[in-house]
């Protein structure tokens, strides 16, 4: 009964904060990088749900998520290598591309640069803010976010604003940091 | 909110009521008249569970307390022979059940406790064998994964523990152990068991799996439907469908389970005919629907549909 009531009070102040600052930036975000790098876990943390049962994505999911007031849809694709070739199809109204990178997966760092090059010279996403997670931070061996860049070659990006942010999807740590960024480089737009 | 608690409340005052009139006018306590009304089955125990779960008696609430530590401690199927006699006596003692009705009414009370918290100790199995990871260093779970590769592709060799060749089987990269991080060692043992006891049909949804526009990945499909029927059992849905099996549920029992979603789950892609496997999650979806309804009948029980006899014979031509 107690926990109803929680429910009932809690959907009533999210309806009230809704009312207030209703959104007014609804924000397409295409979570991209290689299998196991965890962009699903971090798209269930950004919805506040459970990530300790993730399953690798066949296919995609979308959310809706509704953060620092705006509406974000996001959607997850999987990253496996057959899939690779269907990530065009999602390219287009892209507003901001996060890019998640596995810091723990030294072996696959020139694969996870290849496909963000291929990404970045692609003309539907020409000019797209680029967001890049180094996650997994909480595992021992993952490589610092300046590393990652390093590696990636983050600086010679010109043609558009980029950020790398540290993060860990499974804690939850930095991730609201990459979305401040988001919310940043969106009102600037 | 005032109307569920006025609701709640008077349900509960009315069913006293009603009860109180039934035991007076049959002579029988709630619990015979769901074993002797109702016919063996999900149905019968599921009656059983709803109202020994909602008893005012001390010790059948202190009864239920042991045995829903017993099962959530993995400890009940071990102690089964004397928990399940232990807790008949104390029902009928407490129930004041009359002598001559007394054999026919505890083999049928028995049989449904014995139902109910087997279910319970396979629910706590089944999520803490999700709860462990794939680990390289294990023997154990080098050779099962070994194991499922030679099952599948008896003809061609893995050259190494770690190579592109574990995508022909639907992995996502060189190495299985990463896909297996949702569901632990509960998806790698669901696949082996596919694989071993029903080999003729997991290859034959290998084979289609490859297809090139209606193809899918079946490992990882595969982890995802372990993933779907962990769900299913863990929030009871499945509970008609080993209810209904005779036998109290057991490990093996979840592994059979999921080698019918799969089989099932293969046929249903294919009349799909979808344009790529881009709209896996709609249809896992839906195929989660169907399978949903089905539990929702009473009768429900799932049986895979080619016989085991046939696929040895199959598999010799």
């Amino acid at each position: 009964m107690t926990l109803r009531l929680c429910a009932c009070t809690q959907g009533l102040l999210s309806m009230l904060k809704r009312l207030r600052s209703s959104p007014d930036k609804e924000l397409r975000i295409l979570l991209l990088g290689l299998d196991n790098a965890g962009k699903t876990t971090l798209m269930k943390k950004l919805a506040s749900e459970d990530v300790s049962h993730i399953t690798p994505t066949q296919g995609f999911n979308i959310k809706s998520v509704q953060a620092d007031g705006m509406k974000l849809n996001v959607w997850d694709i999987g990253g496996q290598r057959k899939i690779r070739p269907y990530w065009r199809n999602y390219f287009e109204f892209t507003d901001i591309l996060i890019y998640v990178v596995d810091s723990a997966d030294r072996k696959r760092v020139d694969e996870t640069g290849f496909e963000l090059n291929e990404l970045l010279s692609d003309d539907k996403l020409a000019g797209v803010p680029v967001l890049v997670y180094a996650n997994k931070q909480d595992l021992a061996l993952a490589a610092k976010a300046s590393e990652i860049a390093q590696e990636l070659n983050l600086h010679l990006i010109r043609d558009r604003p980029w950020q790398i942010q540290a993060c860990s999807g499974i804690r939850g740590e930095g991730i609201k940091e990459g979305l401040e960024w988001i919310s940043q480089n969106v009102k600037k737009k | 909110m005032w109307f569920y608690l006025i609701r709640s409340y008077i349900f509960w005052h009315l069913r006293k009521v009603i009860k109180w009139f039934l035991r007076k006018t049959t002579k029988l306590c709630e619990l015979q008249r769901i074993c002797y009304a109702q016919p063996v089955g999900a149905c019968r125990t599921r009656s059983v569970e709803q109202s020994l779960r909602n008893s005012s008696s001390p010790q059948i609430r202190g009864l239920i307390t042991v045995l829903d530590a017993r099962a959530s401690d993995r400890n009940y199927y071990s102690g089964r022979s004397i928990l399940v006699p232990n807790a008949v006596s104390t029902i009928t003692r407490v129930k004041r059940i009359d002598h001559c009705e007394y054999e026919r009414f505890t083999n049928v009370l028995g049989q449904c406790v014995d139902n109910i918290w087997s279910y319970m100790q396979l629910v706590e199995e089944i999520k803490t064998s999700a709860a462990i990871q794939y680990d390289c260093s294990n023997d154990v779970h080098e050779k099962s994964l070994l194991l499922l590769w030679n099952e599948l592709m008896p003809n061609n060799k893995l050259e190494n523990r770690v190579t592109k060749q574990w995508q022909d089987i639907g992995f996502q990269g060189d190495d299985p152990k990463t896909d297996f991080r949702g569901m632990g060692i509960l998806g790698l043992d669901n696949l082996v068991y596919f694989a071993s006891k029903y080999t003729y049909l997991a290859r034959c949804a290998l084979s289609r799996s490859m297809h090139p526009i209606h193809g899918y990945a079946f490992a990882i499909v595969g982890i995802n439907l372990t993933s779907m029927a962990l769900g299913l059992v863990v929030d009871g849905s499945a509970k008609t469908h080993f209810y209904n099996k005779r036998n109290p549920s057991e490990y093996e029992d979840f592994n059979e389970f999921y080698c019918y979603l799969f089989w099932e789950f293969d046929k249903f892609w294919l009349n799909a005919k979808p344009k790529d496997l881009m709209e896996f999650a709609t249809h896992r979806e839906q195929f989660e629907n169907t399978i949903r309804q089905k539990l929702e009948k009473s009768n429900t029980v799932f049986l895979i549909d080619v016989p085991l006899d046939n696929t040895t014979d199959m598999l010799d031509r």
